[in-house]
């Protein structure tokens, strides 16, 4: 490539010479000299160009028309000839030329603006090349121009004015290109305009008031820009439009009444011809824009419209259904969707009888869906999905003999699915997903020959499968999920070959797999789970290509078939929850796609297979709740994916092994009850993004690893039942993120409780009984307000507890004797229980302290006898201690409550309270029970 | 009594089945949430909206009947911003988003998250004010905004909120002054730092805002 320009040189100088002496004799050079000139600014890797030689005529030259007397050139034709160079700024030279035609190649550099001085070219075609810059102004000196094409290049700028002056054009393409700015409102002057075409450029602002000058104008496409505001009025008077395909911009308004509907009266001569002028019209895109309001209402005045296409999805058009669109009689597509439209579908809707494709999913459509639907015989597609369309599917829905496709998801239709249904022998998808239809699937189903997919999930149905189901021999997808379907799979379901997805999870199905799904080569996703199905789960293994395997919750029995590593793209496999029993298969160590791996809930026996360390992909490890035993694998470190691993009730034993800290991935680690022993490594550390940690119920020793406090991410961390030793590190206080529980219960771990362990304020539940551990309960564990569950019981704790931990139950303080403060004995009474063994001195104090209060006492009574005796002679009424009248008050509490409830008419509540074994033997019970007969009758009284 | 035991049974497991069984909104809530979110570390890589739900998704936890309740995306080195959908987790009890670099407006729609207990949002480069809507997040117990751009005033609705013990808005670009009413009564002064507050509000006076 580096020699071209050097090539090019050499041709130009031998051209020079060739030429020049013929050229010497006229006034100027010929127009093959031009035309050499301009040759060379090309690159013809193809060699079109090859026998544009000064040897021979020009006339002959490979893409050129010239006059009937040879002298001028009239027409270059180089369209796809794989050109790249720029073009000759020197070709306005060629001042015959009326068709310049380039398209289609890879030229580059800009539109030269010399091209404006060629007064006859009537047909510029640049488009589909390279050519950057800005459209030159000098291009709107081409009186003569009727065809302007230059889109898909890489102009840019705006579209100049001077286009305006083009009032030959015919045809104007700009489109695919970086053009910006707004329609020159001269477009208005080129009055035999027939097509516009500005798609996908940036252009924005306003749709210019002017269009309606383009009277002749049949095509409008400016989809893809970003033009904004109302469609203007005035382009209704666009008598001949046929296509108006204005979507993905960013116009807002209502459609105007002269597409529909007007609400300014300066347009109100516009009304009148309004839509008779637009009766051309064939299709109208609209769709992707910010349009509001409904659809006009004499949209289609007469029957005699033409409009097929009428796209105005993804708006923010609301209202009902327009009845006045019933008369686009010529109507083929329609699509509304993707709008706020409301209401009901009109039963006229069987006017459309042309209608193939009726699209109005993801608007708020209520009601029924009209039986006259039947009548549209030529329907293919009905896609109704996400609106809130309730009642019935119509029977005569049997009638539509065209229709492909009906997607009715995501509403609320009920009762049955008719079995005319299965008429409608075209059909190819059905999906009926999130409804409430009940009963069963349609005996006759077998019908639909050409089925692909067929999706009922989360809707009501019941009953068994029909066994025709199996003679939908194209069925690719059936997804019958979330409904109550029960009964055994069909054995004709062997002849579904072309089945590549089933799901049928959360339903009642039961007994065992047909042999013969064996024959079903092509599955690739299996979703059985949440049923009763039984036996061996083999039949499901017929396919090599599985991906997805979930047979959670069954009871398939048995052990796990090699046969599923035959499969070697497998990624998930779910068969938690089964009897399945047996060893893991070493083989599954080829399933090296293996995303999920899920057996927990078997009765899996053996080791984990070492070969399993070539399943590098593996995310989730779950085995729990089965009898694998062994040791844990220390390759479980190289599987770097892994975010959670779940060994949890197995019987695993020996050492945690110190290479999990490289899982570094690592989101929750489950090892609890198992038979663990020796430390819990230190690398626990690494594991920066563990959520979960627990190892309970293991005979784990040793030291906490202060290291855990790197784990900052974990919010549950259970430790509870092994034989750690050694103190509480109070690195655990930098978990600040722990909310579920800590839970250090059961170990033998001593030292103090650190006070640091007040910074877990999230955390909920705090377990640190049957340890030794000592001290004083730390004050900062009151900061722990989210705390609902502590529990401190058997250990050495002493000293007085917090007050704010007097709301905890008993049992979360006892079996610490030295343990005092509400809800345990108050610290001055476990003082006096404490001193019994105390030294003499000690015990010669408490006497003297006893004499003292006691005499103290004695003077006290004393003085009360002399009181009550003075009383006694003065009023010689006796009355209950003043303890007692303290209980009477929160007993008439008591009994204020059982009033309310006695309301309720719950009288033989009343009496069970007031024979409450722990009062019937107090002795103010019996005052309590009079007080009570008298709220009863006060009670009884007021009702 | 046994029959309405059973009847309240019945009722009970009614009321748990017939949400679970809705379509899987919580999951495209979070789908949704992944398309806006940029993820160099591929913390999010399991996001799978085609399953059954999200309850398998790496940093989710659901509670027994499938509801999202926990969503774990703290310190994950995450950009982009949060959207409306958001506030469909409706079980949602702890959304931690700490330490990332998630910036735009804090979607008002997380006032509707009625069971949370703890947001935790801090360092981040969330702007714009803080939705008065928190005001219904009458669970909330941690409320932390600090080391964002938040601007604005402190919603005085925020005083209603009676659970709401840890608050920190520090370093922020928050303006106005400070509530002193519920329990706003009880946060340290350190919760509300480097910003351009105008110290406690001042009861008894006409409410003032300067710069606000």
């Amino acid at each position: 490539m580096g020699s071209t320009p050097m090539c090019n040189l050499v041709l130009f100088l031998a051209i020079l010479h060739s030429v020049l002496p013929f050229s010497l004799g006229e006034d100027k050079p010929a127009e093959s000299y031009w035309l050499l000139r301009f040759k060379s600014g090309l690159v013809d890797p193809a060699g079109v160009l090859d026998n544009w030689s000064p040897r021979a005529h020009m006339c002959s030259w490979n893409g050129l028309t010239c006059s009937p007397n040879q002298t001028h050139v009239l027409g270059i034709n180089l369209s796809s000839s794989e050109l790249s160079g720029s073009i000759s700024h020197e070709l306005w030279h060629l001042t015959s030329l009326e068709i310049l035609d380039l398209s289609s190649n890879s030229l580059t550099g800009s539109i030269p603006s010399e091209l404006g001085k060629l007064q006859n070219l009537q047909m510029l075609l640049l488009y589909r090349n390279s050519l950057s810059g800005k459209i030159p102004e000098e291009i709107g000196l081409l009186k003569n121009l009727q065809v302007l094409r230059i889109g898909d290049n890489l102009l840019s700028g705006e579209i100049t004015p001077s286009i305006g002056n083009l009032t030959q054009l015919r045809v104007l393409g700009l489109a695919y290109c970086q053009f910006n700015g707004s329609i020159p409102s001269g477009i208005g002057n080129l009055k035999h305009l027939v097509s516009l075409d500005l798609q996908n450029n940036s252009l924005d602002g306003h749709i210019p008031e002017e269009i309606h000058g383009c009277e002749e104008l049949q095509n409008l496409a400016a989809s893809n820009n970003k033009f904004e505001g109302d469609i203007p009025a005035s382009m209704g008077m666009l008598r001949s439009l046929q296509i108006l395909n204005l979507a993905n911009n960013s116009l807002s308004g209502s459609i105007p009444v002269e597409l529909g509907q007007i609400s300014n009266l300066q347009y109100l001569r516009a009304i009148s011809l309004s839509n008779a002028q637009l009766k051309n019209l064939t299709t109208l895109v609209l769709s992707g824009n910010d349009l509001t309001g409904n659809i006009p209402s004499n949209f289609c005045l007469s029957n005699s419209s033409k409009l097929k296409q009428l796209f105005l999805a993804r708006n923010s058009l609301s209202g009902k259904f327009q009845l006045d669109l019933l008369n686009c009689r010529s109507l083929q597509q329609l699509d509304l969707s993707d709008n706020n439209f409301e209401g009901g579908l009109p039963s006229g809707i069987e006017k459309l009888e042309h209608l193939t494709d009726l699209q109005l999913n993801n608007n708020s459509f209520s009601g029924n869906l009209p039986s006259e639907i039947g009548n549209m015989s030529n329907l293919e597609s009905l896609i109704l999905f996400d609106n809130m369309i309730t009642g019935r599917l119509p029977p005569e829905i049997g009638k539509l003999q065209r229709l492909s496709t009906i997607y009715l998801y995501d509403n609320q239709m009920s009762g049955g699915i008719p079995g005319e249904l299965t008429n409608c022998t075209s059909l190819t998808k059905i999906d009926f997903f999130g409804n409430h239809f009940t009963g069963s699937i349609p005996e006759t189903i077998g019908k639909l020959k050409n089925l692909n997919v067929l999706q009922l999930r989360q809707n009501e149905l019941s009953g068994p499968i029909p066994p025709s189901l199996g003679y939908c021999k194209r069925l690719q997808i059936m997804a019958l999920a979330d409904n109550k379907i029960s009964g055994t799979l069909p054995a004709t379901f062997r002849f579904l070959t072309e089945l590549n997805k089933i799901t049928l999870y959360n339903n009642s199905f039961e007994g065992p797999l047909p042999a013969s799904l064996f024959l079903l080569k092509n599955l690739n996703i299996i979703n059985f789970s949440h049923n009763r199905f039984s036996g061996s789960i083999s039949p499901l293994l017929g396919s090599n290509s599985l991906t997805a395997l979930d047979l959670t919750n069954n009871s398939f029995s048995g052990p796990i078939p090699s046969a599923l590593t035959q499969s070697r793209n497998l990624s998930r496999l779910r068969l938690a929850h089964n009897h399945l029993s047996g060893e893991i298969p070493s083989e599954f160590g080829a399933l090296t796609k293996l995303n999920f791996f899920d057996l927990s809930f078997n009765n899996l026996t053996g080791e984990v297979p070492p070969q399993l360390s070539n399943c590098k992909k593996i995310q989730h490890f779950l085995l729990s709740n089965n009898q694998l035993a062994g040791t844990m694998p220390p390759w479980l470190g190289s599987l770097e994916e892994l975010g959670e691993l779940d060994f949890s009730f197995n019987k695993f034993h020996g050492n945690i092994p110190a290479e999990l800290g490289n899982c570094s991935g690592l989101l929750k680690l489950s090892l609890h009850s198992n038979k663990l022993s020796g430390n819990i490594p230190q690398e626990i550390g690494n594991l920066t993004s563990l959520n979960v940690l627990t190892l309970q119920r293991n005979n784990l020793s040793g030291l906490i690893p202060s290291t855990i406090q790197e784990c900052k991410k974990i919010f549950e961390l259970r430790l509870s039942e092994n034989f750690l030793t050694g103190s509480i590190p109070p690195e655990l206080g930098k978990l600040t993120e722990l909310q579920v529980i800590l839970d250090l219960s059961e170990n033998s771990l001593s030292g103090e409780i650190p006070s640091s362990l007040g910074n877990l304020i999230k955390l909920e539940r705090l377990n640190v009984s049957l340890n030794h551990l000592q001290g004083e309960v730390p004050f900062s564990l009151t900061k722990l307000t989210s705390l609902h569950m502590l529990n401190l019981s058997n250990n050495d704790l002493q000293g007085q507890l917090p007050s704010t931990f007097s709301g905890f139950p008993l049992s979360s303080f006892l079996g610490n004797e030295k343990l005092c403060g509400p809800p345990l004995v108050s610290c001055l009474e476990s003082a006096g229980q404490d001193n019994k063994g105390l030294s003499n001195t000690a015990v010669v104090g408490i006497i003297v302290a006893i004499v003292f209060t006691s005499t103290l006492i004695c003077l006290v009574m004393l003085y009360m006898i002399v009181r009550i005796w003075y009383n006694w002679r003065k009023v010689s009424i006796s009355s209950t201690g003043g303890g007692g009248a303290e209980q009477r008050r929160e007993e008439e509490k008591w009994e204020y409550g059982e009033k309310e409830k006695r309301r309720n008419g719950e009288y033989w509540k009343v009496n069970s309270m007031a024979l409450a074994p722990s009062q019937d033997k107090q002795n103010p019970s019996t005052c309590i029970f009079h007080f009570k007969m008298d709220a009863e009758i006060t009670g009884n009284t007021l009702v | 009594m046994a029959h309405f035991y059973l009847l309240s049974v019945f009722l009970s497991l009614l009321l748990s089945f017939s949400p679970s069984l809705s379509s899987n909104s919580e999951g495209n809530a979070l789908h949704a949430l992944r398309s806006r979110l940029v993820d160099p570390t591929n913390a999010l890589q399991s996001w799978d909206p085609a399953l059954v739900n999200p309850c398998t998704w790496f940093h989710v936890v659901c509670d027994s009947n499938s509801h999202v309740t926990r969503l774990d995306l703290g310190n994950s080195n995450i950009s982009g911003t949060l959207g409306p959908e958001l506030g469909q987790l409706k079980h949602l009890k702890y959304l931690e988003l700490y330490r990332n670099d998630i910036g735009g407006k804090i979607p008002k729609e997380l006032g509707n998250l009625k069971n949370l207990v703890s947001m935790d949002m801090y360092g981040n480069k969330f702007e714009g004010e803080i939705p008065k809507s928190f005001a219904k997040l009458k669970s909330l117990i941690f409320l932390r905004l600090n080391n964002n751009k938040l601007s604005g005033s402190i919603p005085r609705e925020l005083t209603t909120l009676k659970e709401l013990k840890v608050f920190d808005v520090s370093n922020n670009d928050l303006c106005g002054t400070i509530p002193v009413d519920g329990p706003f009564a009880s946060f340290p002064m350190e919760s509300f730092v480097n910003n351009r507050l105008n110290g406690p509000e001042l009861k008894g006076l006409v409410p003032y805002d300067f710069g606000c």
